[in-house]
């Protein structure tokens, strides 16, 4: 099954981003790509470049920024086919930013 | 540019279930990607009582059910779209079924050199699982 591992930190603590955590994931992809497991990942621009889009009553307001205030951000997101959950749990305890950030771990619907 | 289009709705309204007018909003979305060459991925996520957030501290992986933070709103799903600017990201937002109910937040995705070899996106893509 896919999984999508999204992940967040607190874009403004300092080392959240920084190049030193770029050499931890390049290991990350090295390990997701020796075992077969992945599929898609990306990194975000910082959420201060977000635009949020609704549409009511047939217009599209725009406002500048995430959907949602909150205390870290996402920054960015892995794909990765994993046999269960358990196998999703042990590599999203791998992803570096899970060290002092947060990694939700969602299914994707299988269409 | 490629941009992410993150796709937040509530779960407790009907609306957010997607009716078969909405999949056929997001078949037509999806082909009006494709035939502008913009069109990367997309994907559907299953509702957040099936979310498991991960945090590791001091050495040891502590796991919590449900996601990352409680909204009202959810991430039920996402594009990735390669648009030649924001304004173009922004009309492709509009035209996700859910925007009508809920909220698109558009996401500019870094560029980084090396990125895909380092994440091993280039390597031939491994056998379904």
């Amino acid at each position: 099954m896919k999984y999508m591992f999204l992940i967040f930190d607190d874009e403004a603590a300092e080392g959240s981003r920084g190049e030193d955590l770029m050499p931890a994931y390049g290991a990350f992809g090295d390990e997701v790509t020796k075992a077969g497991v992945i599929r898609d990942g990306n990194r975000l621009h910082p959420a201060s470049s977000a635009t949020t889009v609704r549409v009511r009553g047939g217009k599209a307001a725009t406002t500048d920024g995430p959907f949602a205030e909150t205390k870290e951000q996402l920054g960015g997101y892995y794909i990765l086919d994993c046999k269960d959950l358990d196998e999703a749990i042990a590599y999203a305890a791998k992803i570096p930013t899970a060290k002092f950030g947060s990694i939700e771990v969602r299914p994707i619907w299988e269409m | 540019m490629k941009y992410m289009l993150l796709i937040y709705s509530d779960e407790s309204d009907p609306r957010s279930a997607g009716s078969p007018e909405d999949m056929a909003g997001h078949v037509a979305l999806a082909r009006e990607a494709i035939s502008h060459a913009a069109y990367v991925t997309c994907d559907a996520l299953q509702q957040t009582p099936a979310a498991t957030t991960v945090r590791v501290r001091n050495g040891e992986a502590v796991i919590t059910d449900g996601p990352f933070a409680e909204t009202k709103e959810v991430l039920g799903g996402y594009y990735v779209l390669d648009c030649k600017d924001l304004d173009e990201a922004i009309a492709y937002a509009a035209k996700i079924p859910p925007a009508k109910h809920g909220a698109i937040e558009i996401r500019p995705i870094m560029e980084i050199p090396g990125w895909d070899e380092m994440i091993g996106l280039t390597s031939p893509a491994p056998a379904a699982r």
